[in-house]
């Protein structure tokens, strides 16, 4: 099965057949060959995740490329990071930072009161996003956009990654995301009450950081 | 930090990094206005209305709508341009023909002609000679069959003009309310540019093109054919996208 | 001394064993180990005289200062950074393209001359002195190019990011560089180095 190509560091190329369908962010088609064809998705279609969505107010609309084709995707010149999942495996990402992924991959909502109680809530409002993240499960390809390009950090146990939320991106593996506030950081950056905070990753996986703080 | 590059060492009409481009100013270059951002040696930009260019504007820049954009490069030394970090790239053509973005078109050799497109917000290099072209992001070269949403357009050469191209689902569900006018288009799923026949399509890496102050100017001179009641209803109907 | 690296063009990487670097507030994107951030002083430790002649020229300056042990990750709004080491030089460098530096390095503001024949208005800039790397930001790859006597450059004052060596500037404000510039866009003056040394560009305009 032939999978995501990435063309250059901001455009991807990503097969479409029956069964094989890809849900993307409306606008962000860039060209296509071959006879395909693009319907919004709403909670009605009842893919996965999509009514808890619209129930979180999830702005982001996703449009589904159905039938047999090659279709080209990138946003706003940002950069691409293309992630392939294996089953078992799971990807959580800031809903505005995805791009595009297979339609075979479940997605989820997850409110971040979930993971971590209020603290995990916090997470959600200081890093601008809302209170929600979307979770990818499945066997399958998710792209993921990001200000300068992303980076992976490895996490591992004793290995503790620090991360400014701003730059936060998303991450893989079995990780426990903690909001904290570091003695001297608001000070020592002089911003809003939001810089003051840090995410700490620990566990199992990878943590992807951008190369901005800028959130689109 | 790499060794410092001097005008011995600078490349000679060639990409100094993806981003840069150094040209080697040998007599006269037409430049878009804004775009260069150091030089040596001696060199003057004129503006197409200056009397010493006039002759050269009447025989190769071919659309008035652009020529405020523009200036001539006169003398010799080594001209190193830039555009926000886009990539730029060169294209030599050989008695051919290439139509461009407008806003993407940086700079091209005197011996080339420059046509306004009968696409709004495109022109077309004629001949032989040497252009340079932006993008964001690398450019891809796609053969037809090919739809491509216009924003990501950024030319075409050799094909046909191409001709829109609307998703048969989204108009069997918008095309009363597009009939009304009471819907725009939003997105590039719904319309795009259908490119057929032998040659190649330029497109790049995003849909964020670069502002084109000739797509409102080309507006105006359009609106001085209306009569005065398509002039009116005009008037209300941006009264009404203005309060929107 | 602190160790630069980059990861890639936009992310640079500083390992830290018990030494200190400074940095633009804010642009720290991720760390590992026991770090801790503190502000950087007036102006970055210049002291009050600094912080008022910053405040006077407007070459603001917010840094910050990391110290530990373990890795810092610096990025900034996703543009380029050169690395640029220094041996006893002085590097001119606009304040709004300092992202790191070695905290042995030393800032200073200086005058670099008169905006125009008759406008009279000063410019000034951030100097940076001294043995160690300063981390650059450019919007775009940074090109460095050499000035000698024998080729003096012309630069747009929108590209220009930093310079160093023995070099004289002044301001240009001719006809044709006016003619050249898109509207309402851009300095309707030009800058010229003479001298010796090597001015740093970045391919896109502020």
């Amino acid at each position: 099965m032939p999978g995501y190509v990435q063309v250059n560091s901001k455009v991807v190329q990503v097969p479409v057949a029956p069964g094989r369908e890809v849900l993307a962010r409306r606008g962000a088609m860039l060209a296509y060959t071959g006879q395909v064809t693009f319907r919004p998705v709403t909670a009605a279609q009842g893919i996965s995740g999509m009514l808890g969505r619209a129930v979180a107010g999830e702005t982001v609309k996703q449009m589904v490329a159905e039938g047999s084709g090659q279709v080209f995707y990138g946003h706003l010149g940002l950069h691409l990071t293309v992630i392939d999942l294996t089953p078992g495996e799971s990807l959580q990402v800031e809903a505005d930072r995805l791009l595009c992924h297979d339609a075979s991959l479940t997605s989820s909502v997850l409110f971040l009161g979930q993971q971590g109680g209020i603290r995990g809530a916090v997470r959600g409002a200081v890093s601008g996003q809302g209170l929600f993240t979307t979770q990818l499960a499945g066997d399958g390809s998710a792209v993921v956009l990001a200000h300068g390009g992303a980076i992976g950090l490895q996490v591992t146990p004793g290995r503790v990654v620090a991360v400014d939320p701003q730059a936060y991106v998303g991450h893989r593996g079995q990780l426990s995301v903690d909001v904290t506030a570091k003695v001297g950081w608001r000070e020592a950056v002089g911003r809003g009450s939001g810089e003051a905070i840090q995410l700490r990753v620990q566990g199992q996986g990878v943590v992807y950081v951008q190369a901005s703080e800028q959130k689109f | 930090m790499d060794a410092p590059l001097s005008p011995v060492t600078l490349p000679v009409d060639d990409n100094i990094n993806p981003y840069a481009f150094c040209v080697d100013l040998q007599g006269e270059w037409f430049l878009h206005k804004g775009k260069m951002i150091a030089y040596y040696g001696q060199m003057r930009f004129e503006a197409l209305t200056v009397a010493s260019v006039s002759a050269l504007v009447a025989a190769h820049f071919s659309s008035p709508l652009y020529a405020d954009d523009w200036v001539v490069a006169t003398g010799v030394g080594k001209l190193v341009l830039g555009d926000r970090g886009f990539d730029i790239n060169s294209y030599d053509l050989d008695d051919g023909n290439l139509t461009v973005r407008a806003a993407n078109l940086l700079a091209f050799e005197t011996r080339l002609e420059l046509l306004q497109s009968i696409v709004p917000g495109f022109l077309t290099l004629l001949g032989t000679g040497k252009f340079l072209a932006s993008s964001n992001g690398p450019v891809i070269f796609a053969e037809p069959p090919i739809r491509v949403d216009p924003e990501a357009l950024v030319g075409w050469a050799d094909c046909p003009s191409p001709s829109y191209h609307y998703d048969g689902h989204w108009m069997t569900q918008n095309l009363v309310g597009l009939l009304r006018g009471a819907i725009g288009i939003v997105s590039g799923e719904e319309r795009q540019f259908d490119f057929t026949g032998a040659g190649t399509v330029l497109i790049q890496s995003s849909e964020k093109t670069m502002a084109d102050p000739a797509a409102l100017r080309m507006m105006e001179q359009q609106i001085t054919a209306l009569s005065q009641a398509e002039k009116v209803h005009l008037h209300r109907f941006l009264g009404a996208q203005l309060t929107q | 001394m602190a160790r630069f690296r980059k990861n890639g063009s936009r992310i640079v990487e500083v390992d830290l064993a018990g030494e200190s670097v400074k940095s633009l507030a804010g642009a720290m994107i991720a760390y590992e180990g026991e770090i801790s951030f503190k502000k950087a002083g007036f102006g970055g430790g210049e002291g009050i005289r600094g912080a008022i002649k910053r405040k006077a020229t407007g070459e603001s300056l917010d840094l910050m200062e990391c110290t530990g042990t373990g890795t810092v990750y610096f990025a900034h709004d996703a543009t380029e950074i050169e690395l640029v080491p220094l041996a006893g030089e002085t590097l001119q460098v606009e304040s709004s393209s300092l992202l790191a530096l070695d905290s042995g390095l030393k800032t200073n503001v200086t005058f670099t001359g008169l905006r125009g024949a008759s406008a009279g208005q000063g410019l000034f800039t951030t100097t940076v002195s001294g043995n160690g790397v300063v981390a650059v930001l450019s919007d775009g790859p940074a090109i460095s190019l050499e000035v000698a006597p024998q080729y003096p450059l012309v630069v747009d004052p929108d590209a220009y990011v930093a310079s160093k060596g023995q070099l004289t500037q002044s301001f240009v404000t001719d006809v044709s560089w006016r003619s050249a510039i898109g509207k309402g866009s851009g300095e309707a003056f030009s800058l010229r180095f003479d001298g010796s040394g090597v001015v740093l560009i970045q391919p896109a305009e502020r």
